[in-house]
């Protein structure tokens, strides 16, 4: 028996979503449990008999530290100690659905939510406890999970004995101001999961082990299983392998099962196959072939009227930017395990995933039983960047399990990750046009994106008539985001011609941006980062240079960052010298995992803008291996200076891990124009791409 | 290729296994001897999340066949370093520095910089970086991975940490 806080965050922008109600339940346990199970609540608050408590939630650990952030958000809002407070994580028979862990949300509405949530609880508890004990609620203060006397320590009634096995449901707001008197600190505990991580005791999906589990495997395809039909595939050899338990055609592809890793591969190595590749490329020649088959989306921006914006303007600038393909690339290759019960009725399925729900729902529908019947487990995720929240490995090896009558693990090769999973984020032609008066103000901006995801508008700069249309295209691939969303392609272009109108005016970039910015805030954020990198006495040696960029995310994560390059001529080589960055994300609730987070994001950025392009070739992927496809390593790692404001919305926090990759791209990109002349209308600006412009310069 | 029983020196315990005489040492640590901290990246060597220390040198074992490990060879892997408990000085560091985000890439990380240390106990910023190069990670944790290992060359000369 315990007290249980089922806790529904009311999800929207602005403060009409701000709500609270309480519904008391007076039922039993297993009622209440039922009853939750069928409403759409977002996270559980439980407090067991002794002291306590324990957290549900969908949203998983991928790296974010959101464990952390959870654990210090809830021990100071209870005001518990961390051994008293577990934290469970996407286990969908337990925790409750609050959509997938994606887009910088997690601490931004979960950890806010649980921070309001805290204090609504802790005045439910001193209510409950003035009812209880017949003492008025001004003389009551909430205590270490409990309820004193105030001035007393004595802890009168313990939260779980207020309860007794009653369900409190509590609407919370995500964005709502807390009451005053109670302000974060930025606790800088260690990550929670350190110890386990360093020791290597943490375990992902693919460490699970249990009776009878085999091992299973795809054939590597270069064409992606959408584009092309396996015509013949010789499994003799295969099967032959000793260990191999199955060889077969699984829904057009080849799949291999056995009792080792190694077997598998084994078998798979053995596999003679053909397949039928349609004639028509679908892809590339990005340009020609994105316009000519380009359907109106959406309209994202419009205001004012943009022809009349940009007749007025005393000078217009039209340019086109192009952006590659590019892929998460996450050290953990999709992995799942998957078993199946009762005569196959049943399924549980580990996960590493950014949505065990999403993934139930899949393993549901292809096994054909009822949702409630499969048990997904969400573990630690190593590594999704937007690449794990389909996550059709589970259904796949839900499916496979089936021929075996045995669990199965299945994992992903490398190669695999890169070619047969072909989720790729895309790659977007974008049309800028600015006018700006002589003065340098900014008039009016169209921009056309083509296979824009439909998040990449901007809103950084103050301009009377904008409007701003998204274009799809034919995707012969999964459409993907991956760390930074969309706003990576758009605000790439979007920087870059705005030092480009700024060129073109005579005006100092940084001052362009300054008398244009749409927030004070931004003014700010491009201040600090100019005092960082020294912007105003900037003397650069030969072939160097800085750049800047801004970026909104979101509507309320602002960064600027400030890059300084040197370019080799005779290589072409961009070596990235220095990073400063300033971010305006609210309340910091650990600095340990935001500033670990906001370099990875960064570093990302580098990525981007210089080394990372999956090639395709028709209906081919070129690209198979982290040789071929260049994350950043550590010879590519400049040292990154970054600074927190909270200028924009102070107090809330609102998420890091994806808006400074953004502006990275953008500030690059211009340091490299202000280094050598000549602007870079693609990324990523690979050592060819640079010798080249500078031959013809 | 029929099974062979190969004894191999893993943390300081001497085990007895049957296997083909190509698997890869990393499958044998992972599903033999349960040692799951040594992680599969890529399979072929370039990433280094499958890092282990055989006499003290840095391998992918990964790419190490079993039958290519002498019995007198002794092996290392991350669970050998420090345990939960009683973590090893650079186990710590990386606590004490944020030095991960997934952590998948760590104990290759780990692995590699113990090896550095072992043969160079104060390597330069450059000399880390070197060393670390092949060792890929997706968050982008590289710079608390420099400070941790920074940090114990401070401490090691009697400084003091930030």
């Amino acid at each position: 028996m315990g007290l249980l806080y089922a806790v529904r965050f009311v999800h929207g922008i602005g403060p009409q979503d701000q709500t609270y109600e309480v519904f008391p339940l007076d039922v039993g346990d297993d009622e209440c449990v039922a009853a939750i199970l069928d409403i759409d609540y977002s996270e559980w608050i439980a407090f067991g008999p002794g002291g306590n408590v324990n957290i549900f939630t969908n949203r998983t650990e991928l790296g974010q530290g959101l464990k952390t952030v959870l654990t210090a958000i809830v021990t100071q809002g209870l005001e518990i100690q961390q051994g008293q407070l577990t934290v469970v994580q996407g286990d969908t028979d337990s925790c409750p659905d609050d959509g997938p862990t994606t887009g910088s949300s997690a601490t931004k509405y979960v950890g806010w939510g649980y921070w309001i949530a805290c204090e609504k609880i802790r005045a439910d508890l001193v209510a409950r406890a003035s009812r209880s004990l017949r003492i008025p609620t001004r003389q009551l203060r909430y205590n270490n999970g409990g309820v004193s006397r105030k001035g007393q320590q004595e802890i009168l009634r313990r939260a779980a004995e207020l309860g007794r096995g009653e369900v409190v449901r509590l609407r919370v707001d995500p964005h709502a101001t807390p009451s005053a008197g109670k302000q974060y600190i930025d606790l800088g505990i260690p990550n929670v999961n350190a110890r386990k991580i360093v020791t290597g005791k943490l375990k992902f999906v693919g460490d699970i082990d249990m009776s009878g589990l085999l091992y299973a495997g795809w054939l590597s395809q270069p064409y992606h299983p959408k584009l092309t039909v396996l015509r013949r595939a010789d499994l003799s050899a295969a099967r032959a392998v000793p260990g191999i338990i199955f060889a077969d055609v699984v829904g057009g592809r080849v799949a291999a099962i056995g009792e080792r890793y190694n077997d598998v591969l084994k078998a798979l190595a053995s596999v003679k196959a053909e397949w039928s590749v349609p004639e028509r490329s679908q892809i590339l020649r990005l340009e020609e072939e994105s316009r000519a088959g380009a359907e109106l989306l959406e309209v994202k921006e419009d205001e004012g009227n943009v022809d009349a914006g940009l007749a007025a303007s005393d000078v217009v600038l039209a340019e086109t930017y192009t952006t590659q393909y590019t892929t998460q690339a996450p050290m953990e290759t999709d992995t799942a395990v998957a078993r199946l019960e009762s005569g196959g009725t049943h399924a549980t399925v580990w996960a590493s995933s950014q949505y065990p729900y999403r993934a139930r729902e899949i393993v549901a529908k292809f096994l054909r039983i009822p949702e409630s019947n499969v048990h997904v487990v969400g573990m630690p995720v190593g590594g999704g960047f937007g690449g794990k929240t389909s996550n059709p490995v589970t259904m796949e090896a839900a499916r496979l399990a089936r021929y075996v009558e045995s669990p199965v693990k299945l994992i992903y090769s490398r190669k695999d990750q890169f070619q047969l999973r072909g989720r790729y984020k895309a790659a977007c032609v974008i049309d800028l046009t600015t006018g700006v008066s002589a003065n340098g103000q900014m008039m009016a901006r169209k921009i056309d994106i083509i296979h824009d995801m439909g998040y990449g508008t901007t809103n950084t700069y103050t301009i009377p008539h904008v409007l701003t249309k998204v274009y799809q295209t034919e995707w012969p691939f999964e459409r993907a985001v991956s760390r930074g969303t969309s706003f990576v392609q758009t605000c790439f272009a979007v920087e870059s011609h705005v030092d480009m109108v700024a060129a073109r005016l005579g005006i100092d970039p940084l001052e362009f941006r300054r008398n244009n910015a749409r927030f004070q805030a931004f003014v700010h954020l491009l201040d600090a980062c100019a005092e960082m990198i020294g912007y105003y006495n900037y003397r650069p040696a030969p072939n160097s240079g800085i750049g800047m960029a801004i970026v909104n995310h979101g509507g309320s994560q602002l960064g600027a960052v400030a890059a300084e390059v040197k370019v080799n001529p005779r290589t072409g080589k961009v070596f990235v010298k220095r990073i400063c960055g300033a971010f305006d994300i609210g309340t910091v609730i650990n600095r340990n995992t935001a500033t670990v987070g906001i370099r990875g994001a960064i570093i990302w950025g580098i990525g981007y803008a210089l080394y990372e392009e999956i090639t395709l070739d028709g209906h081919r992927t070129e690209t198979a291996d982290l040789m071929d496809y260049h994350i950043p390593r550590f010879s590519d790692i400049p040292p990154i200076e970054i600074v927190f404001l909270d200028n924009y919305q102070p107090g809330s926090p609102r998420g890091c891990g994806e808006m400074p990759v953004i502006p990275t791209i953008g500030a690059i990109a211009n340091a490299v124009y202000d280094a050598v002349g000549v602007r870079f209308y693609s990324t990523p600006i690979t050592p060819e791409k640079v010798k080249k412009a500078l031959l013809s310069v | 290729m029929a099974k062979q029983t190969f004894q191999l020196n893993v943390n300081g315990k001497l085990y007895s296994v049957k296997a083909e005489p190509d698997e890869p040492l990393l499958w044998i640590l992972r599903d033999d001897l349960k040692l799951t901290g040594s992680k599969f990246g890529c399979g072929v060597g370039i990433c280094g999340a499958c890092s282990v220390l055989i006499d003290g040198v840095e391998r992918r074992s990964c790419c190490v066949q079993v039958t290519n490990v002498s019995q007198g060879q002794k092996i290392i892997t991350i669970e050998g370093l420090g345990t939960l408990d009683n973590p090893s000085p650079l186990q710590k560091a990386f606590i004490d520095h944020t030095a991960f985000c997934c952590g998948f890439c760590t104990p290759g990380m780990i692995i590699t910089a113990t090896a550095l240390l072992a043969r160079n106990p104060n390597p330069s910023r450059q000399e880390i970086v070197e060393a670390m190069d092949n060792n890929l990670c997706r968050c982008g944790s590289h710079i608390n991975i420099i400070e941790a290992i920074e940090a114990l060359i401070d401490e090691r000369e009697g400084g003091i940490e930030e």
